[in-house]
């Protein structure tokens, strides 16, 4: 279990971050918004997509649970995230593009949303769940105000955790926006996978028992003509089980076990894992064959 | 594989498809359940005034209540009705483990023996237990095999069964000496002084009735407003817990009495001839102002969460500060041991409120203790 001083080092420079760019970690902004080049998305609007940089950051994020407790007693550590903004820049391919399927999907859906590039801020997530609540209310403010400066009413989000964030925010905040998944907006229409193989679908925590998408998601799925292959003890809503990601930076190795605890179960259903969250995708992958939904559908 | 994770899958395995099937089987104890809730939150809203009408009835059938601040009091309470080189059997009490009743008897020269034969196990291996109700869940049958041998000098065999039969045959005797029996209570009755207790070995049957002096200790959120409650309490905690019917369930109402000469109600009779009731609070009065830690009250310790847990799977049972461990541990270490770190560890699954049988929020519970523990930190 992490010590500490590592979690009180890890809540001071992430908090300090956020309030400085919006971002949780010292790299380029670029990295968020890069994936959005030449899809002739207009900036901004009343509807925006929010991808709160969850899959963009969903890796580095994985490298940062391991380097931050390590570099935490290195003095004016801390002073070396200029240098980091500046120059250390994130390019996740397949982060790319799920995000640009998930756009194009919503334009062929007639979804008109525009998008934030360089000003759209992170959520605010590991302030969350890592339990730093004055935090992440501090932040909430700021984050608030900058949708609020955009003149921003309606939110589509593509992840469970910015999506479940934003929904704490206006349960603890006033925050007038009409929150909406991608997925919510795909549910009932006209899609198609080129992917004929069976898959078990891993359920994210937050989608299925936060936030009640559980059977929209599986609606989604049938509707691209892809088949799951369910276990009541496996893929149930009461016993399907965490990819063990929330809990990587407080530690690592339980995190890991979970994930490989959970692949294993995974297996014994079906090979191909199809799942909905960038964070289950880097946790998983490594011991699973995983795609995540927007990798496997489309409605061409 | 490591021990406890061939341990714990053979427990979830025989557990989470029997909890189901007694479910599916008996539908009207999710109605228990319900109501068992709505029980609890009558005496959490006005818990004072539920504490002194228990007390005023376990004095009124003839027992004697005692009010426990924090550990030390229920530890000199103990202390002074045992006394020393006393023989003493323990039923598995979550509340005598939080006040180190069995260490603090020893160590005043008495014998203690634990008699649910999981706590037995825990008891020989000298280490902390795992499960809320199932203590040694992390022992594999092998491992227990090699424990009795060492411990009691006997090898028991390597089925269940022969294992069983050697803690039988162990207790039996510890039993018939005993000079004081303790226990928890799983309900209390506020309107009666009843203790409810539930079991499947008969060693709380034992505990309580066989040896001249039964003390119960439990913490004050066991209380229920009526013996129908407190019942009920028992039947929801047996079934959420996967062993159901539950072999035995136990009433006492005070020492043993008979009535059957001219119908006149005389104590004792064949039964202890003193009872004890300790109620606890250890940081339970304060965590009932507390809205959101106030729900961890509800628990009734069916250990359901742990099974439902991926973290709790995953780390070998040191999740929380024993004897509380898995989600529900984490909450009880925020509240009795003002230990918020154990909560740091959950990630959200949501599992263990899916299958709660109270439908407390444990996530929301443990985010509220996690908050606490930065705050705690930003303090420093």
């Amino acid at each position: 279990m992490i010590e500490e001083g590592q979690l009180d080092f890890i809540r001071r420079l992430v908090f300090k971050y956020l309030m400085e760019d919006y971002m949780p970690f010292p790299v380029n902004k670029t990295s968020c918004y890069e994936w959005a080049n030449g899809l002739n998305i207009k900036k901004g609007g009343e509807t925006i997509l929010y991808t709160g940089c969850s899959y963009q950051l969903a890796s580095i994020g994985q490298k940062f649970d391991d380097f931050l407790p390590k570099i935490y007693k290195i003095k004016g550590i801390e002073s070396l995230s200029t240098f980091g903004k500046k120059f250390l820049k994130i390019r996740d391919e397949r982060a790319i593009k799920i995000l640009k399927n998930i756009s194009l999907l919503l334009k062929k859906a007639n979804v008109d949303f525009g998008y934030l590039y360089e000003d759209e801020p992170y959520s605010g997530t590991i302030l969350l769940e890592m339990g730093m609540l004055e935090e992440f209310k501090e932040y909430g403010k700021k984050l608030i105000d900058l949708f609020n400066s955009h003149g921003v009413k309606n939110i589509i989000t593509v992840d469970p955790h910015t999506h479940y964030t934003l929904y704490r925010l206006k349960e603890l905040l006033s925050f007038d926006v009409e929150i909406k998944n991608y997925l919510e907006i795909l549910s009932g229409k006209d899609l198609h996978s080129t992917y004929k193989e069976e898959y078990v679908f891993h359920d994210s925590c937050l989608y299925s028992r936060f936030l009640g998408m559980r059977d929209v998601i599986r609606e989604v799925i049938k509707n691209a003509g892809i088949t799951i292959k369910e276990d009541d003890m496996i893929t149930g809503k009461e016993t399907s089980m965490c990819c063990g990601g929330p809990l990587a930076p407080i530690n690592k190795e339980i995190s890991e076990k979970i994930a490989k605890n959970r692949a294993e179960s995974l297996k014994t259903v079906s090979k191909k894992v199809l799942l909905a969250c960038p964070f289950c995708y880097v946790n998983l992958s490594p011991y699973v064959e995983s795609y995540d939904i927007a990798e496997v559908i489309s409605n061409e | 594989m490591s021990d406890w994770d061939i341990a714990i899958k053979r427990g979830i395995e025989h557990n989470i498809p029997r909890v189901y099937k007694v479910l599916k089987e008996h539908p009207y104890l999710e109605d228990l359940a319900r109501k068992v809730r709505e029980g609890k939150i009558e005496v959490l809203s006005k818990l004072d005034y539920y504490i002194d009408m228990t007390m005023k009835s376990v004095e009124s059938i003839g027992g004697k209540a005692y009010f426990a601040e924090n550990t030390e009091d229920v530890r000199e309470i103990v202390g002074k009705i045992v006394g020393t080189n006393k023989k003493v059997v323990l039923g598995k009490s979550m509340v005598a483990y939080e006040s180190g009743i069995r260490k603090y008897l020893q160590s005043k020269g008495n014998e203690v023996w634990e008699t649910d034969l999981g706590e037995l196990l825990i008891q020989l291996a000298d280490e902390p237990p795992s499960h809320i109700i199932a203590p040694a869940v992390h022992m594999t049958k092998e491992r227990i095999r090699d424990l009795i041998k060492e411990k009691l000098g006997v090898d028991p065999g390597d089925t269940h069964e022969d294992i069983v039969k050697v803690a039988r045959d162990f207790l039996r005797q510890k039993f018939l000496t005993a000079d004081i029996g303790i226990t928890g209570a799983n309900a209390v009755a506020a309107d009666s002084g009843s203790i409810v207790l539930v079991e499947n070995e008969g060693n709380i049957r034992m505990t309580t009735v066989v040896p001249p002096i039964h003390i119960a200790i439990t913490g004050v959120e066991k209380i229920l407003p009526n013996l129908e409650y407190a019942m009920n309490e028992a039947l929801v905690q047996a079934a959420y817990a996967g062993l159901y019917p539950p072999t035995y369930v136990n009433i006492t109402s005070g020492p043993s009495s008979t009535g059957d000469v001219e119908q006149k109600r005389v104590s004792p009779a064949h039964g202890p001839k003193e009872f004890h009731l300790i109620l606890v609070d250890n940081g339970r009065k304060k965590a009932n102002e507390d809205p959101v830690l106030r729900e961890a009250l509800l628990c009734i310790r069916c250990g359901r969460c742990h099974f439902h847990c991926p973290v709790y799977r995953a780390i070998d049972g040191k999740m929380g500060d024993p004897p509380y461990s898995g989600p529900m541990g984490a909450m009880w270490s925020g509240i009795v041991y003002q230990d918020y770190k154990p909560a740091l560890l959950c990630s959200h699954a949501g599992n263990c409120r899916e299958v709660c049988p109270m439908k407390i929020n444990i996530p929301k519970v443990l985010e509220y203790l996690k908050s606490k523990y930065f705050e705690s930190i930003r303090k420093q």
